[in-house]
């Protein structure tokens, strides 16, 4: 499924912006609430201390006017928040979750793992120009504040997480809405519907959907090949300085096996990670039968494994969030890390993470012809 | 209990033994404190052998027990019976592989036998953690269930009802008789079609052992050999009849090409173009006619229609195409009759003998290629290469074209249905085409007549019985099964309800329990193949024998 294809015959809404994006979106989302097409929305608020972002799940429609659909930061992945509000049940509400395109998708992995339930939640997602380390930006919120707006204004991504830097889908249609604020006229923006009930939504709210998408697709095409071309060679780069056993181990070195980069990892939904299990834990007399073999063990021991058999779970559908190497006090590039293994995974199941709720993960879809590139790799 | 293992290595005549310093290997494992005795013995599977052990384990007052040998595809149930014998739980023994992994991949003996202490001391370390597993048995159950009751179901329903076995037929239309009822005649002795499979039903239909449900599909069949779980629902209807079985007999039969998708023979589009199955449904009306029920006088028969695009012979279509000459023959005494073939297949002691007999005056045969039917004034034209390569014509009245068969259009959520594989062409796989040709890679599922490709009446018959030969000998009324010891287990409290241990389960073993949000083994079903483990990111299914515990433990000491 080609980009060009899939969007050309997709149209879409030009919206009035007088005011700002921000404003004529939650106006939007207002109005929708009003109308009752929502009864709820899921969406980034800023926290009344002022000095970080978090998710709310807003049913009082006043609150909305607090609301932060871009925020600077990305303190949850958003689709830990969809599957909280939704894994044991849709619930009776409807719901419009205003996420990161990232967060979209990882949202949509997480339903092909029945740990999120879709039919009642509205998917929202929006040009992102990347996010703001979490640490850079609390270090001094309101110069952060400021880097962030003029950075969304030149669509500079030089102080964002390294995986936004070089991220290729920043503008991914994967929910069912899409907010796009590339290539619009001044003091308008886009509102692209890709799924029958993001037409529906947009119908209900009196949103005409006649204009053509060549602008924002044009932008955008350029934009993600850009990206594209820095990624390859960062990947390049990174694969000369983290591959092969002895680069891996030093790469890791630093862990210090908190398991942080899993708990905050939106795809890493198992309730107890194996490695946190008791089936990697040993006795006394296991741990000295490995000190002898190899000479020493380090303690806490399997940091390799946990990295590399996290990486084996989650891989295909990793959606190269960063929020991992936010959460990384040891500073690993682990985000770069496992986004780059990740292009590689997805690439042999010619899969796209969150790309679409009907394309099935690669590990339970069948295919009898299958990965003879990766035979020929033992020649 | 104190744990004592036993070790006991196997020389295996010179092939283990001339490979391996078995002495050293003893030394290397004799260690542990709770390796009570590390012996070598010439050949272990003997009788004697067997007996030395079984004497070993009771004098020895052994607790575990590790073989050091060959390959556990080839003695590890000898050794486990060794086990029973000798009073300790067959589970609690571990076979290290030092024959074919390692002496038989090496000729260096100091390689060899640094590999087999490795794998010795894995096995050693595994047993520790080996837990006794119980044996069930279960009564096997001798009724077969029969889908399809068309001439090959109702042999095998025939041949397999008594009165110690019920047969359940399942049939998906209102009536038996499958595709022969539609054939006033059939091949080569020109015996009445119908007759064969009326008196066939009447049969079925007294027999007070055959359950028959027409109008029904198969709607759930789950289960292993000798014990099926079978779910049938009359059509239009929610309510489902359940029932168990044994062995299952899929004779669903075949459908046609449809021409539709080879415009050129003008089949829809023309009239009086008929299918073969159109054709035998008019003879067997009693009049031969076109459409403004006028007599035919030039009739053209087109073979291998959809040949190329299906890629396969259909084996019986020359045959039927030449029986359809005698149809009109016998009710058109002056009609012409035109074959346009491009090979004749007509193997077999009787068919050469037919086509001899059929060929004459009035019926022509025309080798031909290219293959086109058109509009010629009320009539149609058969235009043609001929054998030179010439373009030709051949103006007639009606065309009946012979379609390749194709499997039916369920075939794929039956073969699903009963775990079953499918060829490249859709037709039911055979576990081995030479070999098994009726067996299928389910254990006590057969596949008979054309639902496992093209076939005639007679294959077909052959199939089904030999069907009914395999069931007969093999699932006999009071035999004990044992269902799988090693067998998946999800714990409730760390299974996530993530579902992929469900789509990649093979045996319909695991279901979803909507109240805990949590997937749950049959284990009377699972087969213990592992697929689920493999696929769940949470550790939460394991399978027994093969817990993460065991694994690492072998592992930790043979890497």
């Amino acid at each position: 499924m080609s980009k060009s294809k899939e969007t050309s015959t997709i149209k879409t809404a030009v919206l009035p912006a007088k005011s700002g994006t921000k404003k004529a979106i939650l106006d939007f989302l207002k109005n929708a609430m009003d109308k009752k097409n929502f009864d709820a929305v899921i969406i980034p608020m800023r926290v009344p201390a002022g000095d970080s972002f978090v998710y709310v799940l807003i049913k009082d429609v006043s609150l909305l006017k607090d609301a932060f659909p871009l925020s600077p930061v990305m303190s949850v992945q958003g689709a830990r928040v969809v599957s909280s509000v939704t894994r044991l049940g849709k619930g009776d509400m409807k719901i419009a979750a205003v996420m990161r395109p990232c967060e979209i998708r990882a949202t949509i992995e997480l339903a092909k793992f029945g740990q999120v339930d879709l039919e009642n939640v509205t998917l929202i997602s929006m040009d992102c120009p990347g996010v703001m380390p979490i640490s850079d930006f609390l270090s001094d919120p309101e110069k952060g504040m400021k880097l962030f707006d003029d950075a969304v204004t030149s669509w500079d991504d030089s102080i964002m997480r390294p995986v936004c830097k070089i991220c290729d889908k920043s503008s991914m249609i994967a929910g069912d809405i899409h907010i796009g604020t590339l290539g619009a006229k001044k003091d308008t923006f886009f509102m692209i519907p890709k799924t029958q009930k993001g037409n529906d939504t947009l119908e209900k709210s009196d949103i005409k959907i006649d204009a053509d998408l060549d602008e924002w697709h044009n932008k955008v095409t350029t934009l993600s090949e850009e990206k594209k071309k820095k990624r390859n060679s960062a990947n390049k780069d990174l694969k000369v300085k983290t591959g092969g056993i002895d680069n891996l181990i030093d790469t890791f070195s630093q862990c210090i096996n908190c398991h942080n980069c899993m708990k905050v990892c939106p795809i890493c939904f198992c309730r107890l990670c194996y490695f946190d299990s008791e089936n990697v834990k040993h006795s006394a007399e296991n741990y000295l039968q490995i000190a002898e073999n190899k000479g020493s063990i380090r303690f806490l021991p399997d940091t390799i494994l946990f990295q590399t058999g996290r990486m084996m779970h989650m891989s295909v559908s990793c959606v190269s969030c960063g929020s991992c190497e936010d959460a990384c006090p040891a500073s690993i590039p682990v985000g770069q890390i496992f986004s780059m293994i990740a292009d590689e995974t997805q690439k042999a199941f010619d899969y796209v993470s969150g790309r679409d709720i009907n394309e099935p993960t690669p590990l339970v879809a069948y295919k009898k012809d299958e990965l003879h590139e990766m035979e020929d790799a033992h020649d | 209990m104190e744990r004592k293992i036993g070790v006991y290595i196997c020389e295996c005549g010179p092939n283990i033994s001339e490979k391996i310093d078995i002495d050293k290997v003893i030394d290397a494992v004799s260690l542990p404190e709770d390796v009570a005795v590390v012996k070598r013995y010439k050949l272990l599977c003997s009788v004697d052998g067997k007996k030395f052990l079984e004497d070993e384990i009771k004098k020895q007052g052994l607790t575990h027990l590790v073989i050091a040998a060959c390959s556990p595809k080839q003695h590890e149930k000898t050794f486990m019976e060794v086990c029973e014998n000798a009073g300790i739980n067959p589970y609690l023994y571990q076979l290290a592989n030092i024959r074919e992994q390692c002496a038989w991949v090496t000729d260096d003996k100091d390689e060899a036998t640094k590999k087999a202490i490795r794998l010795v001391k894995a096995a050693i370390r595994r047993v520790r953690y080996h837990f006794p597993l119980e044996k069930k048995e279960i009564a096997c159950n001798p009724d077969v269930l029969v889908i399809g009751g068309g001439v090959a179901g109702l042999e095998a329903s025939l041949q397999l009802a008594s009165s110690d076995r019920r047969v359940y037929l399942v049939e998906k239309t209102s009536s038996l008789g499958g595709m022969v009822d539609n054939f006033e005649k059939t091949f080569p002795n020109m015996q009445p079609g119908s007759n064969l499979i009326k008196q066939k039903i009447l049969d079925v239909n007294k027999n007070e052992n055959i359950k028959v449900f027409t109008d029904s599909i198969v709607e759930e069949l789950l289960g292993f050999f000798g014990s099926f779980e079978v779910k049938v629902k009359a059509k239009e209807q929610d309510a489902f009849v359940e029932f168990d079985v044994g062995a299952v007999v899929l004779a669903t039969g075949s459908s046609f090409f449809d021409p539709k998708q080879t415009p050129q023979y003008g089949y829809g589009t023309l009239d009086n173009v008929f299918t073969a199955i159109e054709f035998e449904k008019m003879n067997k009306s009693g009049k031969i006619s076109l459409k403004n029920g006028k007599t035919p006088k030039n009739v053209a028969i087109v073979h291998c229609v959809g040949r190329n695009e299906k890629g396969y012979c259909s084996q019986i279509c020359c045959m039927y195409s030449l029986k359809f000459a005698r149809y009109l023959k016998e009710k058109i005494p002056d009609v012409n009759v035109f074959h346009f073939y491009s090979d004749m297949c007509i193997p077999g002691k009787s068919q050469q003998k037919f086509y001899d007999q059929t060929k004459g005056k009035h019926i022509n045969f025309i080798r031909s290629s290219n293959i086109e039917v058109t509009k010629k004034g009320d009539n149609v034209q058969i235009n043609y290469s001929d054998e030179d390569g010439k373009a030709n014509n051949l103006p007639a009245n009606m065309v009946i074209l012979s379609p390749a068969i194709t499997p039916t259009s369920d075939s794929s959520q039956l073969a699903e249905l009963a775990g079953i594989s499918q060829d490249d062409s859709g037709f039911f796989a055979e576990e081995h085409e030479k070999l098994n040709p009726i067996s299928t890679s389910t254990e006590g599922i057969y596949i008979v007549g054309s639902a496992q490709g093209p076939k005639d009446i007679p294959d077909t018959l052959i199939q089904a019985e030999a069907a009914t030969g395999k069931i007969l000998s093999s699932l006999v009324p009071g035999r004990k099964i044992e269902p799988e010891v090693k067998v998946s287990h999800i714990s409730e409290s760390f299974c996530i309800g993530c579902k992929n241990c469900m789509s990649v389960c093979s045996y319909g073993t695991i279901t979803f329990d909507e109240e805990k949000k949590v997937c749950v083994v049959n284990e009377v079903i699972c087969r213990g193949c592992g697929n689920c483990v493999a696929a769940c990111p949470s550790g939460a299914a394991t399978l027994k024998h093969f817990t993460f515990k065991q694994l690492y433990q072998e592992i930790l000491e043979a890497v």
